[in-house]
């Protein structure tokens, strides 16, 4: 009797689990033409499609605790570090020459310009095949572009002469997370690949 | 002798029904009622500054809230309240009641009754602008014709047949059946019209296609042809959110079905072909066509000086309907009402860059049966006052003549 009601049971439950189908619909709503429809690009490539005309020739393993953000028209790549999510790390190519690089950066945060000998000075590390010097900087970040002073602010990253071509990597956060993220940046910036390799 | 006690004198019994009904028409909750919605205006008006306007509107306001705990500057304050829908239905059923019941027939009071029926109005027109109007906008370049406005905040998905190369038949998925369908839940959708089978996933209110190539951990996001839809958080305006969508199509040819991310901050819809016919789909916001086109002649944006707070936004337009063109002006605070629907100057826009760049102006679309009625309601609610104010005036006549009949 009891192996008999347990059978039902199972069965119910499978027969109900049977009958929760998919919702499934079938819309009918249509609209009309409007002044906004005219011709469309058909067949158009995801790049075309979400607005991204220029690949990142370059590629790096995302260290852990760090996200991707999405690129843009001045960052090849880009991504969010640090404990308080405000601390941003990016990868673009610059115009000028090293030294004005390097001394814009530390503008940015209030240090004093570096002759040729101080840029020679600093620490260089390797990356994709190169090496390019690495700079950090503690103090108010003015980043341009009208954004208002941020105070406590660090900076780490590199520049890089490459094929007549400047590229930067550049970690901007609270200067305790920049300290913490140090070796994630460097481990980051040994990670950097040309892309087309990579494929 | 003994003296009998006197019967205690009995009082008559109030059923609960007549209690319940004089405590709905009372004057004590109408106090409380009004306090709180003085209260949980204060209250949305604070929690708007982070949340956005949409939302907290939707929190405090919306029918479906019966109650709301309220969130200022990101804390919680642990008081639960009646949401304000319901406190100004409560407060209609009040002064209806209140009306009804406690106006004492008395002429010298009409005017107290009339105003009461005013209030009811205007919260009736709160109502029916709640349920049944429509909001959109509609973007016009200087020289520019328009027929379309396009909604706030709701997304669909559009299906459209390509006939040389434009759209033929435009079928519309609604945002109905895609907002629910967070985390693992799906919906398969045919399309009366079109041989196609779609199956919808993934939803997220704000997402950014972001290319696969840069990121190392999908965390179980779809990818489709390089690219992921990442997460974001949601905007405080709320009508800047960029939602996205995972589609699965068959084209029921006997291949194999493609998926495709969908988003509305893509620039080009999605292509599919079907044997010789060809169909597109895109993810945007639902459009609205007017009855009627608009052609802005000319559109005039002034400031104050030195700052970008608008003095003056002025759109000079001609209404085109079946061949006829009437002109109109519309600017801050001058609407124009045509056809049950309501054109306001809402802001400015510029499209394109550098010198080729156009100015657009910027025009809310509102279609709200109750327009006009808060503006009624507070005419009704005058003449009550007058009413009550010249009864009073010739009862205070009267009696001063029967007091001093030699004055």
């Amino acid at each position: 009797m009891k192996r008999r009601t347990a059978t039902c049971l199972a069965l119910s439950i499978v027969m109900l689990a049977g009958c929760r189908e998919k919702p499934a619909v079938v819309v009918t709503e249509t609209r009309a033409l409007s002044s906004r429809d005219g011709q469309v690009k058909l067949f158009a490539t995801s790049d075309e499609r979400f607005g991204r005309t220029r690949r990142s020739p370059v590629a790096g393993d995302t260290p852990a605790g760090w996200t991707v953000a999405p690129a843009n028209e001045f960052r090849l790549l880009n991504y969010r570090c640090g404990a308080s999510g405000t601390g941003e790390v990016w990868v673009s190519s610059a115009s000028g020459t090293l030294a004005d690089n390097v001394n814009r950066w530390l503008r940015q945060f209030g240090a004093p310009a570096l002759d040729e000998a101080g840029i020679q000075a600093l620490r260089r590390v390797p990356i994709l095949g190169s090496s390019g010097v690495w700079v950090e900087a503690e103090g108010e970040y003015v980043g341009g572009m009208g954004a208002s002073p941020k105070a406590g602010c660090g900076l780490a990253g590199v520049i890089a002469e490459m094929d007549g071509q400047l590229l930067t990597v550049k970690m901007v956060a609270p200067a305790a997370e920049v300290r913490a993220e140090i070796p994630a940046l460097e481990a980051f910036v040994k990670s950097l690949h040309p892309l087309a390799a990579a494929q | 002798m003994e003296q009998a006690n006197p019967p205690a004198a009995t009082k008559p019994r109030i059923s609960l029904a007549a209690r319940l009904l004089a405590w709905l028409s009372g004057l004590g909750l109408a106090t409380v009622l009004l306090l709180l919605i003085g209260l949980l205006t204060w209250l949305a008006t604070l929690e708007q500054i982070d949340s956005g306007l949409y939302h907290t509107l939707r929190k405090y306001f919306d029918w479906r809230a019966w109650y709301i705990i309220p969130e200022i500057g990101g804390t919680t304050v642990l008081l639960p309240l009646p949401g304000g829908y319901w406190v100004c239905a409560l407060l209609a059923l009040n002064l209806t009641l209140g009306g009804l019941l406690r106006w004492r027939r008395d002429w010298q009071r009409v005017g107290v009754f009339i105003a009461h029926m005013g209030i009811i109005y205007l919260l009736v027109a709160g109502a029916v602008a709640h349920h049944f109007s429509q909001r959109g906008h509609m973007r016009i370049a200087d020289g520019a014709t328009s027929n379309t406005a396009e909604d706030y905040f709701e997304h669909v998905v559009e299906v459209a047949e390509i006939k040389d190369g434009k759209p033929d038949v435009i079928q519309v998925i609604g945002g109905q059946y895609l907002t629910d369908l967070t985390g693992s839940a799906s919906r398969s959708v045919s399309l009366s019209k079109m041989p196609i089978k779609l199956e919808f996933s993934g939803w997220l209110r704000n997402a950014e296609p972001t290319p696969v190539d840069e990121n190392t951990s999908l965390a179980g996001a779809t990818a489709c042809d390089g690219y992921y839809l990442m997460p974001k958080p949601d905007k405080v305006e709320a009508e800047a959110n960029t939602p996205g969508c995972v589609v699965q199509v068959d084209l029921g040819e006997g291949g194999k079905p493609e998926t495709f991310l969908l988003s509305s901050a893509a620039l080009e819809p999605v292509t599919l072909r079907h044997g010789e016919r060809i169909f597109t789909m895109v993810l945007r916001k639902r459009l609205w066509l007017m009855p009627f086109a608009v052609r802005l002649d000319k559109f005039t944006a002034n400031f104050h000086p030195g700052t970008m707070k608008p003095s003056k936004f002025v759109s000079e337009i001609t209404r085109i309907e079946d061949g006829r063109q009437a002109k109109a002006v519309i600017q801050m605070n001058e609407p124009m009402r045509y056809a049950n629907l309501t054109f306001y100057q809402a802001s400015y826009d510029q499209l394109g860059q550098g010198p080729t760049a156009k100015m657009a102006s910027v025009l809310e679309v509102v279609s709200n049966p109750a327009d006009k009625w808060p503006q009624y309601s507070l005419y009704v609610v005058a003449f009550g006052l007058l009413v009550h104010f010249v009864a009073k005036l010739a009862g205070f006549i009267l009696a001063r003549s029967r007091h001093n009949p030699h004055v």
